[in-house]
């Protein structure tokens, strides 16, 4: 069954895009991945245009961050002074990144600049995955245990402003999670993604944070950032549609649950590596249409404008005469659906608490 | 060194997944970087 985008102007399957997020949500469960640098890709070879689908898909991340964070704060597994450090520089980062994307957009070049951006952050985060999968099989393999360096100083960490992280138990400089922020936040804005493969990473092996306290922080940051782009976007560009939205944040959310339940059950070192050859193959993918196929991505059938249902109708004119207020609606909408989420997965957890122990 | 390539053939042999899989990354890497400098001009 196809449905009309309004804003974005096209017709996509409902089918393909719940089947679409829901998969890519079960990986994301599953792998602790926030998974939009799989879905941008997808709604990519659906149909969209590439400027939709990364507006599109920072609105989905705001609402899985807000759902996974609300989690986090009710188990108290959040730093949130660590946090609001990411952000301060997280701001920075989305207003460079927007500010980037609005010159690529004026010379006409960002539909191939965010397909050349994609290719390589899929291909760095592919190859990394693919190594670092295949060597810890070996390991096993072989039976070889390496013992890790607690914690390692870097440059970053001798920088001033130095000031105290109680719930972290950390004693550093505000600047480290300020540049790490910076960075995340430009590639957010340009890309569409929450920017967890880089933030993760980031605070385990530079900032040095305790691994419970990490997947409810970044979830922190991600809210903030994706606020930023989804406003910026819906105000400059308008291309926030809400019908997509919907369906995207369904989907994930849905597929999230299910993939944390599988991840508690199964092992996950050979399916990282099952992960980086589907992330090295959708590289491979978008290459192909930019490269050799590029004259496909566009061949959407379009349906006139005029013909609209009421709905697809006031969201069109929303968009349009008053783009503050449906940026500021598209947040409070993804912020609703997040927090319902993860209030009706605490209903059923403790109604399962309660029934089968 | 002069050993290690000597060696070549056999370790190629012994280590056919990895070659094959480094092969590809390889390949994989030269079409996006050919492809971004063919675009790109």
């Amino acid at each position: 069954m196809e449905v009309f985008l309004p804003i974005a102007e096209v017709s996509v399957n409902i089918a393909a895009i719940f089947s679409l997020s829901g998969i890519v949500g079960v990986l994301s469960g599953l792998f602790g991945v926030g998974g939009g640098f799989l879905m941008t890709p997808f709604l990519i070879f659906l149909g969209v245009p590439p400027t939709y689908a990364v507006a599109n898909e920072a609105n989905n991340i705001l609402a899985t961050s807000v759902s996974g964070s609300t989690t986090h704060y009710l188990k108290d597994t959040l730093d949130y002074k660590m946090g609001l450090m990411i952000v301060v520089g997280g701001v920075f980062g989305t207003l460079i990144g927007i500010w980037t994307f609005t010159y690529f957009k004026d010379i006409g070049k960002i539909d191939i600049v965010i397909s050349l951006a994609y290719m390589y952050i899929l291909a760095i985060i592919g190859t990394a995955m693919l190594v670092e999968g295949l060597g810890e099989i070996d390991k096993a393999r072989k039976k070889i245990i390496t013992k890790k360096k607690l914690h390692v100083h870097y440059w970053i960490h001798g920088l001033p402003l130095r000031m105290r992280f109680q719930k972290s138990k950390l004693y550093e400089s505000a600047f480290t999670p300020i540049i790490i922020g910076l960075i995340v936040g430009f590639i957010a804005a340009i890309m569409g993604i929450g920017g967890a493969f880089i933030l993760v990473p980031a605070m385990i092996y530079i900032i040095g944070m305790p691994t419970r306290l990490i997947p409810g922080t970044s979830l922190f940051v991600t809210i903030f950032v994706s606020v930023i782009v989804t406003f910026l976007h819906a105000f400059n560009y308008g291309s926030i549609d809400l019908i997509l939205v919907f369906m995207l944040v369904l989907g994930s959310i849905v597929g999230v649950q299910v993939g944390q339940k599988i991840g508690e059950s199964v092992d996950s070192t050979g399916l990282k590596t099952l992960l980086a050859v589907l992330l090295l193959l959708v590289g491979i993918a978008i290459a192909y249409d930019t490269f050799f196929a590029e004259h496909a991505i566009n061949d959407v059938v379009k349906i006139d404008v005029n013909n609209l249902n009421p709905l697809s109708m006031f969201i069109k004119k929303l968009s349009a005469d008053m783009p503050t207020l449906y940026g500021l609606f598209s947040i409070l909408f993804a912020v609703t659906l997040g927090v319902a989420a993860a209030f009706i997965r605490r209903f059923f957890s403790n109604l399962r608490k309660k029934y089968l122990n | 060194m002069s050993n290690l390539i000597k060696n070549l053939p056999t370790e190629i042999k012994k280590n056919k997944l990895k070659t094959g899989i480094f092969l590809g990354l390889s390949a994989y890497w030269g079409v996006i970087l050919i492809g971004t400098f063919l675009s790109l001009n």
